[in-house]
C-alpha cells in the first residue's frame, strides 16, 4: 500500500468504530496477488497477473453485523467505509431478534508465513510455459487424442487482522496447484481424463514434484482406452474411491452438512441447510463404525491451515464423526454459542478484503484404516474402482446424492481389470456412509481439496482440503450415465 | 468529472475518467497493441434468515486490467489500485508477461472503433437505493412471512458498476450498469416455497408480490407425499426451464463444435428441439440485462439462436469467428425463449388445462452427467407439487432427474407466454413456463 502505514490505517477505523458504541469491530487489510497460466490444444493462451488489494471492515453494534470494504485504499476512504459499516450495523441492529454474541478468544497477536522451498512468483514465465507446452505435446502424441489443457496457478495473500479486541495477526501465504487434461474421440462419444496435483500451501516444489510430463502418456492413453470403454450395466456394485474421487463425497455429502450455519439456516436460501440438524449431535449414526471424520486445520500444507481464521481464531482439529457416529460441527465466533459451545472452531473465512466471513468446511478428512488397497479390493467378487471427480450433485439438505468420477476400472474377482465409461452412483447420505467397511491405511493417504467451494450470498469461494486413504463401500447402486437411466 | 445518478461518493470511474486512465496507460505501454478494461462496483447486499438480517454488506471494487501485445505474444495484468504509479507497474508487468510468453497463434489485435446501441443498462433508482432501500425491501419480505408465522431467509442486492474497454486500435466503449436482485425462501416447518427477481431497476423487483408467492408455496407444502420415481408429465415454471436451458445455452461453443466436443456438433441447421419453439438474444429488453459491449469491445446484437427449433447461430471467439469468415459476432447476453402457436397465457391456465404432472418450481445443483447427449442431473426444490384435474393437490418429496434438454424439448405439451425467470446458478433468461411428457425422475429423496 503506497504512502500509507496499514496499522495507521487499522487504528484510524477502529477508532472510529469504538467511538460509535460498537461493542465490536474488525478490519482485514489484504493484498492478493494471483497468477494464472492456461493453455489448450497446444499453445498458450493466456497468462494473467492479477493484484487485488483492499480493506474490509466489520462491526458488530447492538448484537448486529455490518460490513463496508473498498478497493481505495486512502486516509478518505477509510472513515467513509467505517461509518458506512456502522450504519449498516445499526440497520442490521433496528430488525435483530437475536443478538449476536461472540464466543470468547484469547487476544493473539502473531505472523504466520506459508513454508516454500520455491517462490512460485520466482520462477520464470519461459519454465513455466515450456512445462505446459511440453505436456499438452506429450498428450497429443496419442493417437485418438483430440483435445488438450494445461494450466498453473498459484496465489500470494498477505494479510493483516486487527481487531477491537486488541489481536493483531499478519499472514503471508501462499497456495499453488497445476493440472492438464487430454480429451479423446471414438464412435460419435468424447471423453477426457485428467490430471491434477491437490491444492497445497507450498512452493512452487508441488508443481516440480508432481511429474507432469512423466504422467502425460498415461493420461492420454487412459482418455482413448475411457472413450472406448463399455458401459456398466446399472444395479449394486461394490465401490473402491480414491483419496481423490473422496474428497468431493467427502466435501458435499459431510463436510457442507457439518456447517453450523447451514444448520441453524442461515443458508436456506442459497446453499441449503442441513440434515445433521443439532438435536443430532452425539446421537446420529452417521455412518459405520470404520468412518472416522476429522477437522484438522492445523496440518501444515492444507488450504484451511492458515494459523487463524478470519475471527481472528487459531486453527484447531477436532471431531466431526467419531466411530460413525455425529459429534461436531464447524463453527466461528457468532454461531458456536447457540449451541452451548464456549469457544469457535475457528472456521470463519471470507475469499477476499470485499467479502464478510462466513463458516467454511473446515479441512475435513478421512482417517485411515488399516487395510491395503490389494485388501480393500481383495474382498470384491465384483465392483467398480473409481478415480478423480466427474458429475457432482446434491439435495440442499445433503441426503440424496450422485457422484460420477475421472475414470472407472472394473473390480472382478479381487482384480482390477478393464476401464469402464459413464459411471454414476447415487445414495443417501447416512446409508452410503453406512455401508463403508474399510479403509486403507496412512500409506494411501493423499490430500486433495477445493478453491472453488461456492457458497454465500453474494457468493463466495472456499477454500478446504479433504485428506483421504482409498475407502470400499458396499452395494452401491450405480446408474449409467445417460438420459432416462 | 461525472458522478452515477445523484451519489457523490464514492464516485465510480466516469467515462472521461476511464478515458483519462486509458490514454495514460497508452501512452506507457510500448507494445504493439495494448488493450485496458474496466470494472468499477459498488454493490451492496442484505441477507436476512429466521427472520432477521443475517449480513449486511457493502463493497466499492474497481479493477483495471491491460493486456499487451508484440505480435502474437501477449500478457495481462490487473489492479484494483488505480493511482498512477500502480496503473504503471501493471503496464509494465503485462509487458514483462507479453514478452516472454510463447506466440499465441490464435492471438488476433484488439478490433478497431465499433459502432454501439445504448440498451438500457442503468436505471436510476438503483443507483440512488442503498442499505436502506435494501432494508426496507427486506423487512416488507421478513414481515409478511412473521404475519403466517412462517420463516424467511433470502436477500436484496443493488449495485452500480461502471464498465469500459479501451485499445490502442481506436476502440472505445464505457456504459453505466446497475442490479438489482431478491430471491426468498419461506419456511414453514419442514415445507419451503420460493420466489426471486432481477432487474435492472430496483422498483421492478415486486417483493411483495413474490414474497406472497413464496408464502403459499410453502404453506401448501405442510402436508407432503411420496411418489416412486419414474416417468412423469412435469409442469416447469420458468426458472425450472431456464435452469435446463442454461446449461443448453453453454454448449454452443463453436470451437467445441467444430473439434467435435460438444453436444451439438453436427447440428447446426438442425431440428434441435420443438418446432415451435426459437431463441433470440434481444439485449434492448427492458426486463432482460442486456449490455451494450462484450468483454473484448465488441457491440452486442440482437439475434436470432434457434429458429422454430433449428439451431441456426453458435458463440464465437474471435479467432474461431475469423477462421469461419464472420465479421460481426452474435452475443447471447438476453436471451428470450418463445413458443409459437397455441400457447396458454400463464402458468395458471397452464396448470388449469393439466389432467396430471409434477410441478416444479425451481431445479438446483444441475450438473452435466455425460457431455456427449448432454445429460443433465439435478434436483427438485423448494416447491414441487402433485398436479390432479387441473389443481395442485399435494406437495411432493423432492425427485432426482437425468434428463437431456435435447430430448426433453422435443416433448413439449404446451407453454404459456415467456416470463422471466432467475435462479441462483443462472443468469437472467425470459422463458415460457412449459408441460413436458415422459420426465425422468430417477431417484426420490426424504423431504
Amino acid at each position: 500500500m503506497p504512502n500509507l502505514n496499514q496499522d495507521e490505517l487499522a487504528e484510524l477505523v477502529l477508532k472510529r468504530v469504538v467511538a460509535s458504541g460498537a461493542e465490536y469491530g474488525d478490519i482485514r487489510i489484504l493484498d492478493s496477488t494471483t497468477q494464472t497460466i492456461s493453455g489448450e490444444d497446444r499453445r498458450i493462451d493466456s497468462i494473467r497477473d492479477m493484484q487485488d488489494r483492499g480493506f474490509g471492515i466489520r462491526v458488530l453494534y447492538h448484537g448486529a453485523w455490518g460490513f463496508a470494504a473498498s478497493s481505495v485504499l486512502s486516509l478518505e476512504e477509510a472513515p467513509r467505509v467505517a461509518d458506512l459499516a456502522i450504519e449498516i450495523a445499526k440497520g442490521s441492529a433496528s430488525l435483530a431478534i437475536d443478538k449476536v454474541k461472540l464466543a470468547d478468544e484469547p487476544v493473539h497477536r502473531d505472523r504466520i508465513v506459508t513454508a516454500r522451498r520455491i517462490d512460485p512468483f520466482a520462477v520464470s514465465l519461459e519454465r513455466k510455459t515450456a512445462l505446459l507446452l511440453e505436456t499438452m505435446e506429450y498428450v497429443h502424441r496419442q493417437a485418438g487424442i483430440v483435445r488438450s489443457s494445461a494450466s498453473l496457478w498459484a496465489r500470494r495473500d498477505r494479510k493483516l487482522f486487527v481487531s477491537t479486541e486488541g489481536s493483531r495477526l499478519e499472514f503471508d501465504l501462499l497456495a499453488v496447484s497445476g493440472e492438464y487434461d487430454a480429451t479423446a474421440i471414438h464412435d460419435g462419444r468424447f471423453a477426457s481424463r485428467t490430471f491434477n496435483t491437490p491444492h497445497l500451501r507450498m512452493g512452487y516444489e508441488l508443481i516440480e514434484d508432481a511429474n507432469f510430463l512423466a504422467e502425460a502418456p498415461r493420461i492420454a492413453s487412459q482418455a482413448v482406452e475411457k472413450v472406448k470403454a463399455p458401459t456398466t450395466a446399472p444395479g449394486l456394485y461394490d465401490l473402491v474411491l480414491d483419496p481423490e474421487h473422496l474428497s468431493l463425497t467427502m466435501h458435499e455429502s459431510c463436510g457442507h452438512p457439518s456447517e453450523l450455519d447451514r444448520a441453524l439456516g442461515y443458508e436456506a436460501n442459497y446453499a441449503g441447510t442441513s440434515f445433521l440438524t443439532t438435536e443430532k449431535r452425539g446421537t446420529f449414526r452417521y455412518g459405520s463404525p470404520h468412518v472416522n471424520l476429522v477437522a484438522d486445520n492445523c496440518e501444515p500444507e492444507t488450504l484451511a491451515a492458515t494459523g487463524y481464521d478470519d475471527d481472528g481464531v487459531a486453527c484447531q482439529r477436532w471431531d466431526i464423526v467419531r466411530d460413525g457416529l455425529f459429534v461436531g460441527y464447524c463453527t466461528n465466533r457468532e454461531v458456536a454459542p447457540v449451541i452451548g459451545e464456549t469457544r469457535s472452531r475457528g472456521s470463519n473465512r471470507a475469499d477476499s478484503w470485499g467479502s464478510v466471513p462466513i463458516v467454511r468446511i473446515a479441512n475435513v478428512g478421512l482417517e485411515p484404516g488399516t487395510a491395503t488397497l490389494d485388501e480393500l479390493l481383495a474382498g470384491i467378487k465384483r465392483g467398480i474402482y473409481i478415480e478423480g471427480h466427474g458429475s457432482y450433485s446434491i439435495d440442499q439438505r445433503r441426503y440424496n446424492f450422485q457422484f460420477g468420477g475421472d475414470a472407472f476400472w472394473l473390480i472382478e474377482n479381487g482384480k482390477r481389470t478393464h476401464m469402464v465409461r459413464d459411471v454414476v452412483y447415487h445414495g443417501i447420505t447416512p446409508e452410503f456412509w453406512g455401508s463403508c467397511d474399510g479403509v486403507a491405511d496412512r500409506s494411501h493417504r493423499r490430500r486433495y481439496g477445493f478453491i472453488t467451494c461456492g457458497k454465500g450470498q453474494p457468493g463466495q469461494s472456499g477454500w478446504m482440503s479433504h485428506p483421504a486413504s482409498h475407502a470400499r463401500f458396499r452395494n452401491v447402486q450405480v446408474i449409467g450415465g445417460q438420459a432416462g437411466s | 468529472m461525472t458522478t452515477i445518478g445523484h451519489k457523490t461518493w464514492p464516485k465510480l470511474t466516469s467515462r472521461n475518467e476511464f478515458r483519462f486512465l486509458a490514454d495514460l496507460v497508452m501512452k506507457r505501454s510500448t507494445g504493439d497493441q495494448t488493450l485496458v478494461a474496466l470494472q468499477d462496483q459498488q454493490s451492496g447486499t442484505t441477507r436476512f434468515a429466521n427472520n432477521q438480517i443475517v449480513q449486511n454488506v457493502d463493497t466499492r471494487r474497481g479493477s483495471l486490467s491491460v493486456t499487451v501485445a508484440f505480435g502474437r505474444r501477449h500478457g495481462t495484468a490487473s489492479t484494483t489500485d488505480f493511482t498512477a504509479g500502480s496503473v504503471q507497474q501493471t503496464v509494465t508487468k503485462a509487458t514483462e508477461i507479453a514478452q516472454l510468453s510463447p506466440e499465441d497463434p490464435e492471438y488476433l489485435p484488439p478490433a478497431g472503433p465499433q459502432q454501439y446501441s445504448t440498451p438500457p443498462t442503468t436505471r436510476v433508482e438503483t443507483t440512488l437505493a442503498g442499505p436502506a432501500r435494501r432494508l426496507e425491501y427486506a423487512n416488507e419480505a421478513i414481515g409478511q412471512c412473521r404475519m403466517e408465522n412462517l420463516g424467511a431467509a433470502g436477500i436484496l442486492s443493488s449495485s452500480i458498476a461502471t464498465v469500459g474497454v479501451a485499445a490502442s486500435t481506436g476502440l472505445f466503449a464505457h456504459e453505466e450498469r446497475t442490479d438489482a436482485r431478491f430471491s426468498l425462501t419461506v419456511q414453514a416447518g419442514e415445507a419451503t416455497g420460493w420466489g426471486a427477481a432481477a432487474h435492472r431497476s430496483i422498483d421492478h423487483l415486486r417483493v411483495q408480490e413474490r414474497t406472497l408467492t413464496a408464502i403459499n408455496k410453502a404453506k401448501r407444502g405442510l402436508e407432503v407425499r411420496e411418489l416412486p420415481p419414474g416417468r412423469y408429465s412435469v409442469i416447469l415454471e420458468p426458472s425450472a426451464v431456464a435452469g435446463l436451458w442454461s446449461a443448453l445455452l453453454w454448449t454452443l461453443d463453436a470451437k467445441d463444435y467444430d473439434k467435435g466436443t460438444s453436444a451439438l456438433s453436427g447440428k447446426l441447421g438442425q431440428p434441435i428441439v420443438d418446432r415451435r419453439l426459437s431463441l433470440r438474444n434481444q439485449p434492448d429488453h427492458e426486463d432482460l440485462l442486456g449490455i451494450g459491449f462484450t468483454s473484448e469491445g465488441l457491440p452486442t446484437l440482437a439475434s436470432d439462436w434457434m429458429t422454430e427449433g433449428v439451431l441456426t447461430q453458435l458463440s464465437y471467439d474471435r479467432f474461431t469467428a475469423k477462421a469461419r469468415g464472420i465479421d460481426s459476432i452474435p452475443t447471447l447476453d438476453a436471451p428470450c425463449l418463445s413458443g409459437a402457436g397455441s400457447s396458454l397465457p400463464t402458468l395458471q391456465e397452464l396448470i388449469k388445462h393439466t389432467e396430471r404432472a409434477i410441478l416444479v418450481t425451481n431445479f438446483w445443483y444441475i450438473r452435466a452427467v455425460n457431455p456427449t447427449d448432454l445429460t443433465l442431473t439435478g434436483m427438485t426444490r423448494d416447491g414441487t407439487f402433485l398436479v390432479e384435474n387441473g389443481q395442485i393437490v399435494s406437495a411432493v418429496k423432492n425427485f432426482r432427474f437425468h434428463e437431456s434438454p435435447l430430448q426433453v424439448f422435443n416433448r413439449v405439451e404446451a407453454f404459456t407466454n415467456p416470463a422471466e425467470a432467475i435462479t441462483s446458478e443462472t443468469g437472467k433468461l425470459l422463458v415460457p413456463s412449459m408441460r413436458l411428457r415422459d420426465f425422468n425422475f430417477s431417484s426420490v429423496t426424504r423431504f
